[in-house]
């Protein structure tokens, strides 16, 4: 790829903002509760430092010590969380001092055995089951100021404990950054572990998993709509490479475009009204727009090369896509107002999977060395950043709804498995520990 | 007096052309037992002393019919198994494809100029062709590219004038390979179009 790869985007031309954030976070630091909307956490800085989270095991304050699991099931949901966030270091519950466990008020807690090991921020919890219902209170506290930052309580489903805790999580990421965390959010994917490929939805970490279609043919491509009540999606169940349209609670299914030859990779528009997809339905594939009843409302492009792979920038002006009329696959944009088309990528010779963040940076695959690996670049092909290497091969990035995320499939254990991390490829890990492949995610708000 | 001589003519004939079957189909004789009507009223009353010959003649038509249909039969069987085989081979020999290519090669030309062939004789019989890619790349981009190549396929059958109505294509992108493996020798197995035939 460009030689400038590892040039950090930041080092020229925009020092002053720099020290100014610099100076920002410093302060900000300083004087956590009473300066600059107590953020502590500048997600938008480009580098992240870690904070150490000391986490302990949760107290039942049930009467009779009902699911006495959850003292560590639900901490290590909210762990994970952070964890996912790469915000947080949660902290080695090996370390922690043998009597700092107990105590949960400000004025119990010995902050200073907690400073000594080295957290930085403390969240406690607890939890009360009263009969299916459990009741969930946590507490955060600034190790250093020895100050609580924030207590939440969430009422709810003891068996679905786990959203509770998301739903707390994404009370600390909103108060320590000032953004919404994204513990609440899905994920639609394709898995064979049947022996067919179907569509499968779970939560952004990999669990609660559950199978949406059951055709038995081949499921490729779910796509879910922007506001999350509709999947997208290819199946062979009726012959030919046909869209369908799921819908998400009810399960109805509805059969879009089934024109003669592809109707392929449907891509939402930001509004969820409109679909960029691949038809080929006079022999050559080409991008259209069509609307949710499958009427076609605009041609985009028109050339005796493949053109697949739309995705809309986040404004729904313009779409990015893969054509191979260069001679091989690379990325190109088309403006959808003036239709002024324009080449993206130009390094290697196999750039496919282009998908655009709310955020405006695009992720895309591209081939290097026989594999395959994710890169992002600006919506002009600049700053192109590597962030997969060495693993296998890295394919089907998609963004997380705030675009501070991507979620992936990777055959680096040797099947494709989803993985999650960073949108500056930091933390990487896998999400789902499923039989056979899963592979294509799609992120549901 | 017309009658008669058409009606003689005609025995004649009949034992002439009975004799050449009888010869051309002599080891079959000895299977024919069963005994044989007259063939008519008519004839049994005026030509009494040509019955014997003219029964004769009558079980060595009916055997003779019933050896032409066996031998039809046998024909038949022949040509449904010939025939079997061809949609067999036509079936079995896909065309391959280099690594994002969907040009045809001399090889697979020279294999769908046979295919052509055996489309024009058998114009009862339409072919399904499909597109399929080896797993490196987009499953997307795939579907695409598989489409291509049934697409090549199918324009160079067009091209040897088989008509465009006999001829669906379907691209199955990467997802059904003919070799599970990730290497380069299963790659190559599974860029290709297959043919399925119907009627």
């Amino acid at each position: 790829m460009r030689s400038n790869l590892n040039v950090p985007f930041f080092a020229k031309g925009a020092t002053f903002p720099l020290c100014w954030l610099g100076i920002l976070i410093f302060v900000s630091l300083l004087f956590p509760m009473h300066c600059f909307g107590r953020i502590y956490i500048d997600i938008n800085a480009p580098a992240i430092r870690k904070f150490n989270i000391a986490i302990t095991d949760f107290k039942n304050l049930s009467r009779n010590n009902e699911h006495p699991e959850l003292v560590r099931d639900m901490p290590g949901v909210i762990s994970n969380d952070l964890d996912c966030s790469g915000y947080f270091t949660p902290m080695d519950k090996e370390a922690f001092l043998e009597d700092s466990d107990s105590a949960s008020t400000l004025e119990d807690i010995r902050f200073k055995d907690w400073s000594v090991i080295g957290a930085e921020l403390l969240l406690k919890g607890s939890y009360t089951c009263i009969g299916r219902n459990v009741e969930v209170e946590i507490k955060l506290f600034d190790v250093f100021w020895g100050r609580q930052i924030l207590g939440k309580r969430a009422l709810g489903d003891i068996s679905n404990y786990r959203h509770l805790m998301h739903r707390l999580g994404n009370d600390v990421i909103q108060t320590l950054t000032g953004q919404t965390g994204i513990f609440l959010t899905k994920l639609v994917f394709v898995g064979n572990g049947s022996g067919h490929k179907e569509v499968y939805v779970c939560d952004y970490d990999g669990y609660n998993v559950r199978q949406k279609t059951s055709d038995k043919s081949i499921a490729l491509l779910p796509r879910w709509s922007p506001h999350g009540k509709k999947i997208m999606y290819n199946s062979y169940k009726d012959g030919g490479t046909l869209l369908y349209m799921q819908d998400v609670s009810s399960g109805v299914v509805k059969k879009i475009s089934a024109r003669s030859g592809l109707n392929i990779g449907a891509c939402w528009s930001p509004d969820g009204k409109r679909v960029a997809l691949t038809l080929s339905r006079k022999g050559n594939p080409d991008i259209f727009i069509i609307d949710l009843n499958g009427k076609i409302i605009k041609q985009v492009t028109n050339h005796w090369g493949i053109d697949v792979s739309p995705t809309f920038s986040p404004d729904g002006n313009k779409i990015a896509f893969v054509s191979n009329r260069s001679g091989s696959p690379q990325i190109y944009l088309v403006d959808l107002i003036s239709g002024t088309e324009e080449r993206l990528t130009f390094e290697g010779s196999y750039n496919t999977s282009p998908v655009w963040s709310s955020l405006n940076r695009i992720a895309f695959v591209s081939q290097d060395a026989g594999h395959f690996d994710i890169y992002t670049m600006d919506p002009n092909g600049g700053r192109l950043r590597r962030l997969t290497e060495d693993g296998g091969n890295n394919e089907d990035p998609c963004w997380s709804p705030d675009g501070r995320y991507i979620m992936f499939s990777s055959d680096r254990k040797g099947r494709y498995h989803l993985y999650l991390m960073n949108a500056n490829g930091l933390n990487q890990r896998r999400i789902t520990f499923l039989k056979g492949d899963q592979t294509a995610p799609s992120w549901a708000p | 007096m017309g009658k008669k001589m058409m009606t003689g003519m005609i025995v004649l004939a009949f034992i002439c052309s009975s004799f050449l079957l009888m010869t051309s189909c002599a080891k079959k004789q000895i299977q024919v037992s069963e005994p044989v009507q007259p063939a008519t009223q008519e004839v049994k009353a005026e030509e009494g002393e040509a019955k014997a010959a003219e029964e004769a003649k009558s079980a060595s038509e009916q055997e003779a019919r019933d050896e032409a249909e066996r031998q039809a039969r046998l024909r038949d069987l022949k040509m449904a198994q010939k025939l079997a085989d061809e949609i067999r081979n036509f079936e079995a020999e896909n065309i391959y494809f280099a690594f994002d290519r969907s040009d045809l090669t001399d090889e697979s030309k020279s294999a769908l100029r046979e295919k052509g062939n055996w489309l024009r004789a058998n114009g009862d019989y339409s072919v399904n062709i499909s597109g399929n890619c080896d797993e490196r790349g987009t499953a997307e981009y795939n579907l695409a590219l598989g489409e291509r190549r049934a697409h090549a396929a199918k324009k160079f059958l067009m091209g040897l004038g088989i008509s465009e109505n006999r001829l669906a294509t379907i691209s199955y992108g990467e997802e059904r390979p003919v070799d599970p493996g990730h290497n380069d020798e299963a790659w190559a197995k599974n860029r290709n179009d297959q043919f399925t035939l119907t009627k």
